[in-house]
């Protein structure tokens, strides 16, 4: 049986995160429009897994969180992420996925709009569509414009 | 245009003001009797009486500034663990698609103790909703409601001004839902098929999104044991502990002002909860969803019930959806849409559900006090769910089976109806 203390666990999982952050200088913390080896970072930095693969339009980054929740991030032939969508028991960190459009998500989140259990988001070049409930939440946020031509909305999950 | 400020349902388009632009001068106008509104009351068959039965409500919400439209709330009385210094408060939301009891900071008059980590820390909570978190303590409570009690109750106390730093983690899933005005009740009542609110993720898993120890100077990720976690309270009772019955009348076409029915805890254990020949569908024991078939579409399998959805939330491309800029998520079809699909357990057993949706910009046209409306709908955000909210369980008994829990009809989690 260990017997250490919970605290010391939680230092073990954060400093090979911060190493990588710090070899990993200035890359931009946002998947969302930015180059796909932002990535990297982003993995680190929420304590993912990843599995890449090819499809006919886009390359898709999967990371799997400690937490149980899938992020799964597209990326068109200029290499930059268009859409990202995620699913699972815990909502992931929208900051570092959503990076530049987080805050106008967060303003856009605030307006009026029904219930805690599904939001519905077009403010600029950003949609956000999120559902689900406690210990299930999915949801995609995808820039329109950067849609790659063959994608459909419907392939972003 | 009374219904599109009615269903600016969203409740919060009333609270930045739209709802006393648009339909006060119409009500002053009127002349009719629409303050008295409609009100719906009972379920067709013998009121349910009982230790075990509380009222629940659709109205208004707790403040008349800011009613919010399929709203079901009840009241809860809390206690010092152990003491007679209690506080019942009334606009708790009722929600099925939750677990455990939260009580905004700002309603409660008690001091209840928070409960500590191993390491002499204080427990706080993050709990993700889909738009935005509520942060606060795990505080101790004894919970009453109705003749039914629990002792030391784990609960969450929503924006306690005492723990106002919030970890970065937390407020990096969206906006903070820490007031009465931005939660849109004074507690939540969480009655779901679950005992905890995270579950074993969160007993093992630092990183969980949701449970943080906190000291004064800092917050951090941690796991918690079960039984430390926020408790749904049903688990708890004396007895009548393994589920819950929601009773709610048919509630008219043209929508009511207020919607009254019973809570009525524990399956198979009184006169009042008996088991009839209703359809058990058994849920995921992970996530508690089921499978839905509606319209052609592939299995939607992240289907639930949920009285804390304020409508049916369903894609549909064969109907219409509004114009109007804040009700472009709901349909707005040019009659009434009576539509059917079929819910499906885990167990293999399913039910077929009638339904009608009607035009989300009129509901409400008859008297803008309603806040109840049985055809409201709208689309839902992702491919794979049916959220059949609060206007599925008008006209309705619909039990809730707890996780690892027997009745006579089945073990849960169950729902059926």
């Amino acid at each position: 049986m260990r017997t250490v203390p919970s605290a010391i666990n939680v230092k073990k999982c954060v400093f090979p995160v911060l190493l990588i952050a710090a070899l990993s200088p200035r890359i931009a913390a946002a998947a969302l429009g930015e180059p796909e080896t932002s990535v990297q970072t982003e993995m680190a930095r929420l304590h993912a897994s990843i599995a890449v693969s090819e499809h006919a339009n886009y390359r898709l980054h999967e990371l799997h969180l400690t937490s149980g929740t899938v992020v799964r991030e597209f990326a068109g032939s200029d290499g930059k992420v268009f859409a990202v969508a995620w699913s699972g028991p815990a909502v992931p960190n929208l900051r570092e996925i959503l990076g530049q459009y987080f805050d106008s998500y967060v303003t856009a989140a605030k307006a009026p709009h029904s219930g805690h259990h599904h939001l519905q988001i077009r403010q600029g070049d950003l949609v956000v569509q999120a559902g689900g409930h406690m210990r299930s939440f999915a949801g995609v946020a995808y820039l329109p414009q950067a849609l790659p031509s063959g994608v459909s909305v419907g392939d972003l999950h | 245009m009374v219904g599109m400020a009615v269903l600016g349902v969203q409740a919060r388009a009333w609270r930045f003001g739209v709802y006393a632009a648009l339909c006060l001068p119409l009500l002053s106008c009127g002349g009719d009797s629409g303050g008295a509104g409609v009100s719906s009351t009972g379920s067709g068959g013998s009121t349910p009486a009982g230790a075990n039965v509380v009222d629940i409500v659709v109205d208004a919400g707790p403040t008349s500034t800011s009613p919010d439209v399929n709203t079901l709330f009840t009241t809860v009385t809390v206690c010092v663990p152990g003491t007679t210094t209690c506080q019942t408060i009334d606009h708790i939301q009722v929600d099925t698609a939750s677990y455990g009891l939260r009580i905004l900071a700002p309603v409660l008059t008690l001091s209840l103790p928070v409960q500590a980590t191993a390491s002499g820390s204080s427990l706080l909570e993050c709990t993700q909703f889909v738009d935005g978190y509520s942060w606060g303590p795990i505080a101790l409570a004894d919970v009453r409601i109705s003749g039914e009690s629990a002792s030391a109750v784990a609960v969450q106390v929503i924006g306690d001004p005492k723990f106002t730093t919030v970890p970065t983690n937390c407020s990096s899933i969206g906006p903070a839902e820490d007031t009465v005005a931005a939660f849109g009740a004074n507690g939540i009542l969480g009655v779901g098929v679950f005992a905890q609110d995270c579950g074993s993720g969160c007993a093992t898993t630092v990183d969980n999104g949701s449970y943080y120890e906190c000291t004064s100077a800092l917050c951090q990720a941690t796991t918690v044991l079960l039984a430390s976690q926020v408790q749904n309270p049903v688990t708890l009772f004396g007895t009548d502990n393994n589920g819950v019955v929601i009773q709610l009348p048919s509630v008219a076409a043209q929508g009511a002002a207020t919607v009254q029915g019973f809570l009525i805890f524990g399956i198979d254990t009184q006169t009042n909860n008996k088991s009839g020949n209703q359809t058990v569908l058994t849920v995921n024991p992970g996530d508690g969803d089921f499978t839905t078939v509606f319209n052609g579409q592939p299995a939607l399998t992240q289907s639930f019930l949920d009285t804390g959805s304020n409508g049916l939330y369903f894609n549909d491309t064969g109907l219409a959806q509004c114009t109007q800029s804040n009700l472009t998520m709901f349909y707005c079809p040019s009659s009434p849409q009576t539509l059917s699909a079929v819910l499906q357990g885990q167990n293999a057993m399913s039910a077929t559900v009638n339904f009608t949706v009607d035009n989300a910009e009129t509901l409400g046209a008859s008297d803008p006090s309603f806040v109840a409306f049985p055809t409201l709908a709208g689309t839902y955000p992702t491919a794979n769910t049916f959220d059949w909210g609060l206007p599925f369980y008008y006209g309705r008994t619909v039990y809730t089976a707890i996780e690892n829990t027997m009745t006579a009809v089945g073990t849960g989690p169950y729902v059926a109806f």
